[in-house]
């Protein structure tokens, strides 16, 4: 057994130049499958992260029942210390409470129905951005009496900054909600929903609106990383209690769980091509090496050595060659990986157009997540075991004199 | 629930209790007079509405005025969020005066299913005329006994002409003072839908009527609305002008 290792490692630093080659495909091989995933995964990260910031968060926070009937009558009470208990949840960034229903906005010229939506305008901005949605006028300010509008509805009601409105609509506990609004500015948005029929206020101005003191519908909550979402809403649950249910951004939109799945087959296709070339490549180099040895192997049976204790020998230079090369295609990748995630690939032309039109930053992201450097580096390993199963092969078949004689 | 229009939120009147003696069983003939005594020249009531709801209640106080079945006017008395609050109907359409924000709103088209003031009646059983004569076809169907009374049960189909959204409303009326009991909605698959019940009968404005009117939708076991009357008043003359815009902003 001894022998074998020996054998093995003297092999491989005989003929150091054919050792590289082989071990470089190994090398490049980790090295593609690991950034290829690494980007996939990166992009679907970012957009998840990208839509769930136009408006859910990736967890919300509502009253028992608030998903079957989302009325105002099924609101929670006290919204800051459900906010607060949320924000210390591990990985949660931020919880914003709203409080939001429909209702009937009307201009002198016109009428139209609305979501109200009521906010706390600080930590609204940190959520979905929406100061930077701004197109005229200004932003709330915390107990803001001002209304924005998405710029559609602004424009149906024929109302700009400085102009009233009057509110319209049901109330908590079937409570009349009237009320006034001058509007402080318009905002635009990629979702045709959060144009036209949806209005801002500030959340004491929809508290009193709605007849609703301290009140709130929902509470959204962002997290640093989409991978905490199990762990942060398992922890919600279990803090918050029976009073409230914890929805996570695939349940209120699942449309989007199912564009991922669609989407990542097709990345999980892709992936599997580059196996294909992978295995290609380095069944080419296996190929070669035996082409090579050929002529080594047959006077090496020819002088005795037994076919089984050659073919141990070679597995095991294919073994130590392939472990040899993953391992250094990982402590490549590791940096590449590393000045990718922290300087995305910046994306110009048509695509970065289609990005920029949804809001997104048109970049193509990488994720570090650790579960793939384990995956791609044992595909490849596989691969790569796989491909040395063509010496062994050859050494069973191989008659000792036509081999010396030929080298076939 | 057209019904409800006029028993209900705008308080009808009930004829001269003239002993109707004569018991000719004609179903059609039964609900007319039982409408008709609904149809004074003029009514007002003061009543209060309450919203029962599992876990919490809100009760209004209200005051109405109608004239014929084409003009109504009713104001919010309390609570003092909805003070002033006032609604005028004109034939099929009606308008709302909100105070707080000095306003007149009609109500939209899109709206008039919709609950009026969260109750389980609707913003449409506000406007509807009396059309359980006309939209339907009556069939005597049985007689009871509810609360002690006499009563006629009628079994009313809407016409295909109609626009009810009804597929069937059963009615009991007394057979003596012509007082209607109880209405059963069906809808069109055959199932329950609401139920008003009236109960407390006894003078009020000089007429036998029954006082509280109870509506309860089927499908939410814990909601129902009640109505109860504290006074009404029949006949007495109300000016056009009175069911007008300017008026429904300064009446008290």
């Amino acid at each position: 057994m001894k022998l074998i290792v020996v054998l093995a490692w003297r092999n491989l630093w005989r003929n150091r130049r054919r050792s590289l080659l082989s071990m470089s495909s190994v090398v490049f091989a980790v090295l593609i499958a690991l950034s290829t995933r690494s980007m996939q995964l990166g992009f679907y990260a970012r957009t998840i992260h990208n839509v769930v910031s136009f408006y859910t968060g990736y967890l919300q926070v509502h009253a028992h029942g608030y998903m079957d009937r989302q009325e105002l009558d099924n609101s929670f009470a006290d919204p800051d210390s459900v906010a607060a208990l949320a924000e210390r949840v591990p990985h949660v960034t931020l919880a914003a409470p709203r409080l939001e229903s429909f209702a009937l906005l009307s201009s002198d010229s016109t009428t139209d129905g609305a979501r109200i939506v009521g906010v706390d305008p600080v930590r609204e901005d940190r959520l979905t951005g929406l100061r930077g949605k701004l197109v005229s006028g200004r932003y709330l300010a915390p107990g803001d009496a001002g209304i924005l509008l998405g710029s559609e509805l602004a424009r149906h009601l024929q109302v700009a900054p400085g102009d009233t409105l009057v509110a319209l609509g049901a109330g908590y506990h079937a409570a009349t909600a009237a009320g006034r609004f001058v509007v402080a500015g318009t905002l635009t948005f990629p979702i045709p929903e959060l144009n036209t029929s949806t209005a801002w206020v500030s959340l004491p101005a929809a508290q009193a609106f709605y007849a609703a003191p301290g009140r709130a519908t929902s509470l959204a909550v962002m997290l640093d990383d989409e991978r905490a979402l199990p762990g942060a809403t398992a922890a919600l649950r279990a803090r918050l209690g029976r009073g409230y249910d914890v929805e996570t951004w695939k349940t209120i939109m699942p449309e989007m769980v199912q564009y991922i799945q669609l989407d990542n087959a097709g990345g999980v296709l892709m992936l599997l091509l580059v196996y294909v070339v992978i295995g290609f490549g380095i069944l080419g180099t296996v190929l070669t090496m035996t082409l090579e040895r050929t002529r080594e192997f047959g006077v090496l049976i020819a002088v005795g050595m037994k076919r089984r204790v050659l073919g141990g020998v070679v597995l095991l230079e294919s073994v130590l060659l392939a472990l040899q090369g993953a391992l250094l295609g990982m402590l490549l990748a590791v940096p590449l990986l590393l000045a990718l995630a922290a300087h995305p690939i910046v994306l110009t032309g048509q695509a970065a157009e289609a990005l920029r039109g949804y809001g997104f930053e048109p970049i193509l992201p990488f994720s570090l997540q650790g579960s793939i450097f384990l995956s791609q580096t044992t595909a490849v390993l596989a691969i790569a075991l796989v491909a040395a199963a063509v010496p062994l092969v050859r050494i069973r078949r191989l008659d000792p004199v036509t081999a010396m004689r030929r080298g076939v | 629930m057209s019904r409800l229009a006029a028993a209900g939120l705008l308080l009808a009147l009930f004829s001269s209790a003239a002993a109707s003696a004569a018991p000719a069983p004609d179903a059609t003939e039964i609900v007319r007079r039982a409408d008709q005594h609904l149809r004074g020249s003029t009514g007002y009531a003061e009543y209060t509405m309450k919203l029962v709801r599992p876990g919490w209640s809100r009760e209004l106080t209200l005051k109405s005025w109608s004239k014929g079945t084409r003009e109504a006017l009713i104001l919010i008395e309390s609570p003092a969020r909805d003070r002033g609050m006032s609604f005028l109907k004109l034939g099929n359409e009606v308008w709302s005066w909100i105070p707080s924000v000095e306003r007149v709103v009609k109500i939209p088209p899109s709206m008039m299913t919709q609950a009026w003031m969260g109750s389980d009646f609707t913003n449409d059983d506000l406007v509807k005329e009396s059309s359980l004569v006309n939209d339907y076809t009556q069939t005597l169907v049985g007689d009871t006994a509810i609360a002690g009374r006499a009563c006629w049960k009628i079994r009313m189909i809407p016409r295909p002409e109609a626009a009810v959204v009804w597929g069937k409303v059963l009615i009991w009326i007394t057979k003596q003072d012509d007082l209607e009991m109880r209405l059963e909605y069906f809808d069109e698959d055959g199932a329950l839908v609401n139920v008003l019940e009236m109960t407390e009968i006894r003078m009020m404005g000089g007429r036998l009527l029954p006082t509280v009117l109870t509506m309860s939708p089927r499908d939410e076991p814990g909601n129902h609305t009640v109505l109860t009357y504290r006074d009404a008043r029949f006949d007495q003359p109300i000016a056009d002008s009175f069911f007008s815009e300017q008026n429904m902003k300064r009446v008290r």
